[in-house]
């Protein structure tokens, strides 16, 4: 169908409003309360337009468009209107922008600023209402309302929630308000639809949600750009609460190779993100993976990247989690790879860092499986081959044996001693030979003891549980950092406690004391008042006086961090010690040769060390000449239902809670305590998603600077 | 890896001086890539009515023969000749014909116009210069708040004629620089959080200072924004040219705010900040005056004044009598931000307020009572230092004479009958002045006068020309200054693009002329 607007012949669809018909034609014609995803309602009247035929100004929104219409949307008739409607709007609106966080962002500001238009002649009125941010995660600016009803429109059609609606004010005024006290009450979904069409700034995102330094998309999905790697987490979570366990995993594995690794260890920084953090509790994101995981069959391993051999050969040293990921990108983009391993089983830290009643070696073993499988496909040969006991020394010299490239991923696998009064005491543990000892089934002995941990951090309390487990008569926690600032997480220290751990925070450790015969006796610690760093970074801990504290002790085990092994022999350019320096391509001073992981940014995650690890196989990919593209489409992408409906009482619950082995019979053997959630606990769990990704699928309107 | 893009010209922001900067530029033959971050052009401009100029066809159309030259005197004798001279003469030279040039673009200007004008006592130092160019908003009504916007339109259409690319949503993140520190490059991420890498051989910073980074005002300012300052806080001013600029190696100037006062979160308290700013009892901490109040309306000076208290905050207060009067006959000082209908809205606002206006710690910003011991005893003023200064002053309005501050006169109402009404009044600000070292033709220099080559800041990043206060007497000028600014760096900027050398080049240096 064609009609005329502004003297321009302009193609429309069947059905299709004047409005909509000029905006796709690029022709700019003012509205508010017309939204590209929403039922035109006519409410704002600033899309005033003259149609030839009829006497008066008609809404271009309201007026479907016909064979052979002539539009004229700059007339005087239909302009005076307009303005009339801005006028009005104004009229009732904040004149100060200045306090109003969708200052620049604003759609009324754009409107205004395209048509110049000054509420002047009326008697301007304010309604103010008070600042509403009594509710969790939206705050109700309504002062700023100019009941445009987009909000309204959004909850109803597109949501099929109906949290919010018009009432009539005590004013007479009819104003946008909640349908009940709170929104809880109303059953809203949190979804954020009423805050992304809102054109004001009446309808916004707590304070505090949206950070400066990123973008919109990763402030609407938090939990997605919390992850290291990225992974679509709400799209996984539909799956799981759909009982698509396959597809949910596949969501993942697009993303990283140890889907049940991370279920069941993954420091879970997406949690953290997760808005509903603001709402009872987060999500238990982690825990959502591990039950799919457990579930997954494999299906999607048909779908895995598999281009042609390249010719090219990548040397990967140290087969973390970190080394194991790139391995397989590189693979998939066509390169041969070898993985050295100093040690006798490939996992790095997952085998020998973290204790078995977290992370099982079964299930390293199933991953690092697939990934050799997966990776070596229909090919006759393996494309990864994996070279135990051997710990490079030279990696300079791998280049030299005919690899095309390195990627030093060896991790950080020797723990610090503090140079203290008694660190050289029989009897004094470091973490990393600690753990991996207990690991290897040749623990170092506790058995009957007093065991102080020194330290505060994850790694701290794996050595504390490790050390209950291998029979240790008490176990005691001591750290600098007062419990609310402790890098260790909370359910960590808990579960702790409940194992006879007990933590004594903000501590400096003054000695370690001599039994006499060379042996550990006692530890003692001194009561910080204030722990802090001065302008030179310098730490300054200021004591309490008298604060000191003696503790028995037969063992003690430090836990204050690690450090890379053999990186000084490397002849790499390196920083703050051992670590490896290597730029935002991860390449290191040696030309082909690249770094990732622990090594390179200091003893972080394993979803950390994945992610380096996919970043390092891009960029070594792109060496090789290759175009560094490692995406995955391990499944095909499927439409989302939108409508939510109304959300039942039991939406606004805590987390469901997994069954656990009870700490008197989990302290005394190294198996897993954690059971994977059950299906239905599965399910229930992943429907507390807010699906925050939804709002993303809204269209955002064009203003009249980008026509 | 990033996106790469190439151009002319970078400029970084489209608040007033980048929009400027850009048409000048791309006026001057240059090609243009204009970066924002937010989806709107304008930046705070669009807040705001008109810029300052002299010398302009409006003010000759209006009798008003004020010249650049005579300006530049005012203003520096009110800055104590502490501000670059050369810079200030150049912007003012300039700003006559930067109206007729927005005149060109189809900016038409309602009036000029002064902020005020003061009293006989005071005009001899502190008049209002008419150099306030108000823009007419489109539809020929009266300009109200935000008029600005028309000029704001006009000047992006006009950009866009002259092929400006602008990308919205897209900050600028830093400056590329060769071996030599001369600009290469400006990075960005766009709306999708995609890097971008945009190859140029002049970068134009235009980021409008740091209003909304509260670290970055602690740091550099040493004021706390919620506690002893409530400024405007802008979303997106977070200093990003400041430190681009710096990072580059500019040289470092004093940083301002331009001083105000007002109310915490005075959008939602209107009409509460509207009846106290009044010619009524002003005191600080210890119940005395710290200024005569017939001078509440120059938001400078007070703000400046209650830097200067203890705590760093003032009271304003009136009494029953003075609200019914103001009732009647409407505010002593008429302001045209605060609503027309200010005492018939109060009294809603004011009671609802009551119960929850506090601090974080539950202190209240205002506060209402039958007496005056118990007014300064909710809002923590020195209650017999207070009651003895109110006595006084009393004693002096009902000898009609203010021993005191010489207030004017009828102003000399006593606070006399209740219920007594009080608020806190706290410093606010637009944003922040200055940072970064320019020269008079915008190049940024190194703390050592050495220029950066390629690199240009204009806007309130540049904006060192105040010294301490902003001069309310010569209103318009930060507007004025941010158009003038971001004009003569565009001209610089496409005439070091295309390497001419200008004028200095049509003497070769060999004497003969040629």
């Amino acid at each position: 169908m064609k009609l005329t607007i502004d003297g321009q012949v302009v193609e429309a669809v069947e059905g299709q409003s004047v409005l909509n018909a000029a905006l796709d034609a690029g022709i700019f014609v003012p509205h508010l309360c017309g939204h590209p995803d929403l039922e035109p309602i006519g409410g704002c009247g600033l899309c005033m337009v003259e149609v030839e035929g009829e006497d008066e100004p008609v809404r271009a929104c309201m007026t479907k468009a016909s064979e052979g219409m002539v539009v004229n949307t700059k007339g005087d008739a239909a302009d005076k209107l307009r303005r009339l409607a801005m006028e009005l709007i104004l009229a009732t609106h904040p004149a100060d922008c200045t306090g109003c966080p969708k200052y620049g962002v604003c759609e009324l500001q754009s409107m205004y600023q395209y048509m110049g238009v000054s509420p002047q002649r009326w008697r301007c009125k304010g309604r103010t209402v008070p600042t509403d941010d009594s509710n969790p995660l939206i705050t109700h600016g309504f002062t700023r309302c100019i009941r445009c009803g987009r909000c309204v429109r959004a909850c109803e059609e597109l949501r099929g929630v109906g949290a919010i609606g018009f009432h009539r004010a005590e004013d007479g005024s009819m104003r946008v308000a909640i349908n009940g006290a709170s929104l809880q009450e109303a059953g809203c979904r949190f979804c954020g639809a009423c805050i992304e069409v809102c054109p004001t700034g009446s309808i916004v995102d707590m304070v505090g949600l949206v950070k400066e330094n990123r973008s919109r998309e990763d402030n609407v999905v938090p939990c997605r750009s919390g992850c290291p790697a990225h992974i679509d987490i709400p799209r996984y979570l539909r799956y799981v609460k759909a009982g698509e366990w396959e597809k949910a995993t596949a969501v993942v594995r697009e993303k990283v190779p140890f889907p049940e690794t991370l279920g069941n260890i993954c420091t879970h920084n997406c949690q953290g993100e997760c808005k509903r953090n603001y709402l009872q509790e987060p999500l238990s994101i982690c825990r959502l993976k591990r039950a799919a995981a457990v579930r997954d069959t494999g299906e999607w391993k048909s779908r895995v990247r598999h281009e042609p051999l390249t010719g090219k050969k990548v040397a990967v040293v140290g087969a973390g989690p970190g080394g194991l990921t790139a391995a397989l990108f590189l693979a998939e983009k066509g390169h041969k790879v070898d993985v050295f391993e100093a040690n006798a089983k490939v996992g790095g830290q997952m085998r020998y860092g973290i204790p078995a009643y977290r992370l099982p070696d079964e299930i390293v073993d199933r991953e690092v499986a697939t990934i050799l499988e997966i990776s070596q496909a229909d090919d006759a040969e393996p494309r990864i081959e994996l070279k135990c006991n051997e710990r490079v020394k030279d990696v300079k010299a791998l280049l030299a044996q005919g690899y095309d490239a390195v990627l030093v991923t060896v991790g950080t696998f020797q723990g610090n001693v503090l140079p203290m009064k008694g660190h050289d005491l029989q009897n004094v543990y470091v973490n990393t030979e600690f753990l991996k000892a207990a690991r290897e089934g040749n623990p170092q002995p506790v058995e009957g003891g007093r065991v102080v941990v020194l330290g505060g951090g994850n790694v701290a309390y794996d050595c504390a549980r490790t050390a209950v487990r291998l029979g240790a008569a008490s176990v005691d926690v001591a750290c600098l950092e007062a419990e609310a600032v402790m890098t260790s997480t909370p359910e960590e220290r808990e579960e702790a406690a409940e194992e006879g751990i007990v933590l004594h925070d903000a501590y400096a450790f003054t000695s370690i004391n001599d039994d006499g015969t060379g042996k550990v006796g006692s530890m003692t610690i001194h009561k910080i008042a204030k722990f802090y760093f001065d302008e030179n970074h310098r730490a300054v801990t200021e004591l309490v006086e008298g604060g000191e504290l003696t503790l028995p002790a037969d063992y003690v085990i430090f836990g204050v961090g690690q450090k890379p092994e053999d990186t000084m022999g490397f002849d790499l350019e390196l920083t703050h010690g051992p670590y490896v320096v290597a730029d935002a391509n991860h390449a290191t001073s040696a030309d082909g040769i690249f770094a990732a992981g622990d090594v390179v940014t200091g003893t972080k995650s394993v979803i950390g060390a994945i992610a380096e690890g996919r970043d390092a196989a891009s960029a070594i990919d792109r060496y090789l000449g290759g175009d560094g593209d490692i995406t995955a489409e391990l499944l095909d992408p499927e439409p989302v239902e939108k409508e939510l409906g109304k959300a039942p009482a039991e939406f606004y619950t805590p987390a469901v809670q997994p069954q656990m082995a009870p700490a008197e019979e989990r302290k005394g053997n190294f198996a897993q305590y954690e059971c994977p959630f059950t299906e239905d606990e599965a399910k229930c769990e992943a429907s507390r998603c807010l699906q925050c990704d939804l709002r993303l699928t809204i269209t955002k309107p064009r203003l009249w600077n980008e026509y | 890896m990033a996106k790469q893009f190439e151009t002319d010209v970078v400029v970084i922001a489209a608040g007033l001086s980048g929009l400027a900067a850009a048409i000048s530029a791309a006026e001057n033959g240059a090609s243009v890539i204009c970066l924002e971050k937010a989806s709107n052009t304008g930046g705070a401009a669009n807040m705001g009515m008109g810029p300052c100029a002299a010398g302009s066809p409006v003010q000759k159309m209006s009798g008003i023969t004020l010249t650049p030259g005579e300006l530049f005197r005012r203003h520096m004798f009110y800055t104590h000749y502490q501000v670059d001279a050369k810079l200030v003469k150049a912007y003012y030279d300039k700003s006559g014909d930067t109206i007729q040039w927005l005149m060109d673009m189809g900016v038409q200007f309602n009036s000029v116009r002064p902020a005020f004008r003061a009293g006989e006592r005071t005009k001899a130092y502190a008049d209002g210069e008419y150099t306030w160019h108000v823009v007419q908003p489109e539809d020929g009504s009266e300009p109200g708040p935000r008029a600005a916007t028309t000029m704001t339109k006009r000047m992006t259409e006009k950009a866009q004629d002259l092929g400006v690319e602008f990308m919205l949503e897209t900050p600028g993140t830093g400056l590329i620089q060769d071996e030599d520190g001369a600009i290469t490059g400006v990075t960005a991420v766009d709306k999708n959080g995609e890097e971008i890498e945009i190859s140029c051989k002049a970068a134009i910073v235009a980021t409008g200072g740091f209003g909304h980074n509260v670290q970055m005002i602690h740091d550099k300012i040493g004021l706390d924004w919620g506690k002893n300052l409530f400024s405007f806080a802008i979303p997106g001013m977070d200093g990003d040219g400041f430190n681009m600029c710096h990072k580059a190696g500019a040289g470092h100037t004093p940083v301002t705010m331009e001083l105000m006062y007002q109310l915490p979160d005075n959008m939602n308290h209107f009409y509460v900040e509207g009846a106290f700013r009044q010619p009524c009892y002003w005191c600080d901490r210890l119940g005395e005056r710290f200024m005569p109040e017939d001078e509440v309306f120059n938001t400078t000076f007070v703000g400046n004044a209650i830097n200067h208290l203890p705590g760093k905050v003032g009271y304003a207060i009136f009494d029953a009598n003075m609200l019914k009067r103001w009732k009647k006959y409407g505010p002593d000082i008429v302001s045209h931000v605060h609503p027309h209908d200010l005492y018939e809205g109060f009294e809603a606002q004011w009671n609802a307020d009551l119960e929850t206006y506090k601090d974080d710690e539950g202190n209240p910003y205002i506060a209402q009572a039958d007496t005056l011991e118990e007014l300064a005893e909710k809002l923590g003023i020195n209650v017999d230092g207070f009651v003895a200064a109110v006595e006084e002053y009393n004693e002096m309005c009902a000898e009609g004479y203010d021993a005191l501050f010489e207030k004017d006169r009828q102003y000399m109402i006593p606070l006399e009958e209740g219920p007594f009404y009080g608020c806190k009044q706290f410093m606010g600000a637009y944003g922040t002045l200055g940072g970064v070292l320019v020269n008079h033709r915008l190049e940024v220099m190194t703390d050592d006068y050495e220029k950066i080559p390629g690199l240009y800041c204009v806007g309130t990043d540049a904006c060192t020309i105040y010294g301490d206060s902003y001069n309310f007497c010569i209103p318009g000028n930060t507007m004025g200054f941010c158009l003038n600014s971001g004009r003569i760096a565009g001209e610089n900027a496409a005439e070091l693009a295309f390497g001419d050398g200008g004028d200095e080049d049509w003497d070769d240096g060999d004497g003969d002329w040629d």
